[in-house]
């Protein structure tokens, strides 16, 4: 993917570990499988906003495709990362869906991921194990994956943009034995307007960061036309970022348009920022 | 509405933090080790906080007074400050706080006593100097007052040092615990203040000037010891006519005698924290304006800030004495 084909673009990027708890995510996003032969199965939709792969079981399975999803669909910075699944609980109830805010690892590390802000699903802790396990007593949450998932995905991004939602499947009073495909799929369709509205949240996190983060088009056109050293190629983006709130492309490149060399545009953009009166009524 | 308060183990029943516990009933509560863990881990970003910022309850084990950095007081021979919490609730675009902390999430350490103890230990160390306290450096030392109650824990102590000033820097509009107490002579009630306009666009969820100005003038003839603080001093089209206008309002609207001291200052970022906040808000307006680089400072160039702060002493001057007024540089 170029450049220019991240501008104006949210990025989403799934983790999920089982087929059919993603089976009803790809059919909502309209991702398809990627037809590659591929380390972990990735899948994604016809505009590249939404990627998922299929982790399978465990936090090393988790951790190393979350990896390999990040390197894979070239993920920018601005992407959001989710993790969705099933859960055992000892405090919820069958079928609800929650966000995850602190998640325990059995190296008793705690983390804090930060859910989004005015939502109305629960949030609860999530113990992460290595070995399924029922002793449902006492925690709200367990699963496999999500501590591994936060800790690469916490690399990969800032904290806003890491989701994990999960949906109680078993717990003191649902036997995991009588858990069965169907039945975790009908747990994730049965939420999929709240899994919707959350990730509806992360599409407009991404597309706003990216537009802050994004590089105004105007310093592509000016770095191909002279030729800029690193350090400058930094100055400028400095300056067109500037420019770019009160001066429209035009005028920057009729500011620029004599100068025969990176220095002599460095100079004319820095000129017209020195000058600047910044007119707060117009703000 | 506060969405998530963390609260360290230590300080759980810690009787102040079941007074700040009372406030936020809907929250959800979360056990935490140390405020650390949360605040300043990396990998956060401030911005997208500072839209829905939760609270950290903690408790301050150290550090509770420093010295002020250099250029920055109000006459006094010693000057020090202490914050009871970090992070403010405004957010305006100069502040240095959104470029010092990974984190806008509000820290509000509940250990006042601990900050009495120390506040005595440095008095009595400096016992033959002038000394100013100033509260509020790392966040605004009034803005939630009416959660922490620090402004009114803290009162109680400098009525037992009346030879000491401590000064309340705030942009709020916060009256109690000053409007419920006889006006002390050692409190000086610091007021930040810019030009409407310039406010309207750089200081959000902050009150508006003309609402701290009424704010000022009530507790100026309350008998309050008022400052004034034009800081930073911001740039741009009619400058002049623009901070001619706030400061004969000013003048204008309070007693003079209430007038303890005016300060200016300038915008002034050191040049990491600049590229820090810059990449926060690119889009900002006031990075737009004539910012340059002078050993390691961002700020507009020395001629300018010579021309505003000059503009806005003899102006000051035709109000107060030429001892009551101060230039900050930190």
């Amino acid at each position: 993917m170029n450049k220019s084909n991240f501008l104006n673009k949210m990025s989403i990027r799934w983790v999920v570990a089982f087929k059919e708890e993603a089976k009803v995510i790809l059919d909502y996003y309209k991702m398809l499988l990627v037809n590659e032969k591929t380390l972990y199965p990735i899948y994604k939709n016809v505009e590249e906003t939404h990627w998922l792969t299929l982790s399978g079981i465990g936090r090393h399975n988790s951790a190393a495709a979350t990896s390999y999803l990040y390197k894979i669909s070239h993920a920018p910075k601005w992407t959001s990362w989710i993790n969705i699944g099933i859960a055992g609980s000892g405090k919820g109830d069958y079928g609800d869906i929650c966000l995850v805010d602190k998640i325990f690892n059995q190296n008793s590390n705690i983390t804090y991921p930060i859910t989004m802000p005015k939502s109305n699903l629960p949030k609860m802790s999530l113990v992460t194990t290595d070995t399924p396990i029922t002793d449902y007593f006492s925690k709200e949450l367990i699963d496999m994956e999500g501590s591994a998932f936060f800790d690469i995905a916490s690399k990969l991004t800032s904290k806003e943009f890491i989701c994990i939602m999960k949906i109680i499947s078993d717990g003191p009073l649902d036997d995991i034995k009588q858990l069965t495909k169907l039945k975790i799929t009908q747990l994730v369709t049965s939420n999929l307007s709240k899994i919707s509205e959350v990730v509806s949240y992360y599409e407009n996190l991404s597309e706003n960061e990216n537009q802050i983060i994004a590089k105004p088009d105007i310093f592509y056109k000016i770095s191909s036309n002279w030729h800029f050293s690193v350090t400058q190629l930094y100055q400028l983006e400095n300056l067109i970022r500037r420019l770019d709130v009160f001066c429209g492309n035009d005028d920057i490149m009729k500011l620029i348009k004599q100068c025969k060399n990176s220095s002599f545009v460095i100079n004319a953009l820095n000129s017209k920022i020195e000058n600047n009166k910044v007119d707060w009524s117009d703000v | 509405m506060i969405e998530t308060i963390y609260i360290e183990k230590k300080i759980k029943n810690h009787p102040r933090t079941k007074f700040i516990l009372n406030k936020f009933k809907k929250s959800r509560l979360l056990e935490i080790d140390k405020y650390a863990e949360i605040f300043n881990k990396r990998n956060q970003n401030f911005r997208i906080q500072k839209a829905n910022p939760n609270l950290i309850l903690a408790h301050k084990n150290n550090s509770f007074v420093l010295p002020t950095p250099e250029g920055f007081g109000i006459g006094s021979s010693e000057n020090f400050y202490f914050s009871h919490m970090f992070n403010c609730i405004y957010d305006c675009r100069y502040c240095f706080l959104q470029g010092m902390f990974s984190s806008a999430n509000y820290v509000i350490f509940v250990n006042f006593e601990d900050f009495d103890t120390s506040i005595k230990n440095v008095i009595n160390k400096n016992i033959n100097s002038k000394i100013t306290f100033f509260s509020g450096y790392d966040c605004d030392s009034l803005a939630l007052e009416n959660v922490t109650g620090f402004a009114k824990h803290i009162l109680r102590l400098f009525q037992h040092y009346p030879e000491v000033d401590i000064e309340f820097r705030t942009k709020s509009i916060q009256k109690e615990p000053f409007i419920s107490i006889e006006p002390m002579k050692n409190v000086i009630m610091a007021y930040s203040l810019m030009p409407d306009l310039m406010s309207s666009a750089l200081d959000n969820k902050v009150p508006s000037i003309s609402k701290r100005i009424k704010v000022i003038s009530d507790l100026a003839l309350r008998g309050w010891k008022i400052g004034l603080r034009f800081d930073p001093l911001i740039h741009g089209e009619d400058w002049k006519f623009l901070y001619e206008n706030l400061l004969e309002k000013v003048y204008n609207s309070i007693p003079l005698e209430s007038i303890h001291s005016v300060s200016v200052g300038p915008l002034r970022f050191p040049k990491k924290m600049f590229k820090d906040i810059f990449k926060l808000y690119p889009k900002e307006p006031l990075f737009t304006g004539p910012l340059s680089t002078n050993k390691d400072i961002i700020s507009y160039n020395t001629k300018i800030e010579e021309e505003m702060s000059f503009f806005c002493k003899n102006l000051t001057l035709k109000y107060i004495d030429n001892s009551q007024f101060f230039r900050c540089y930190a």
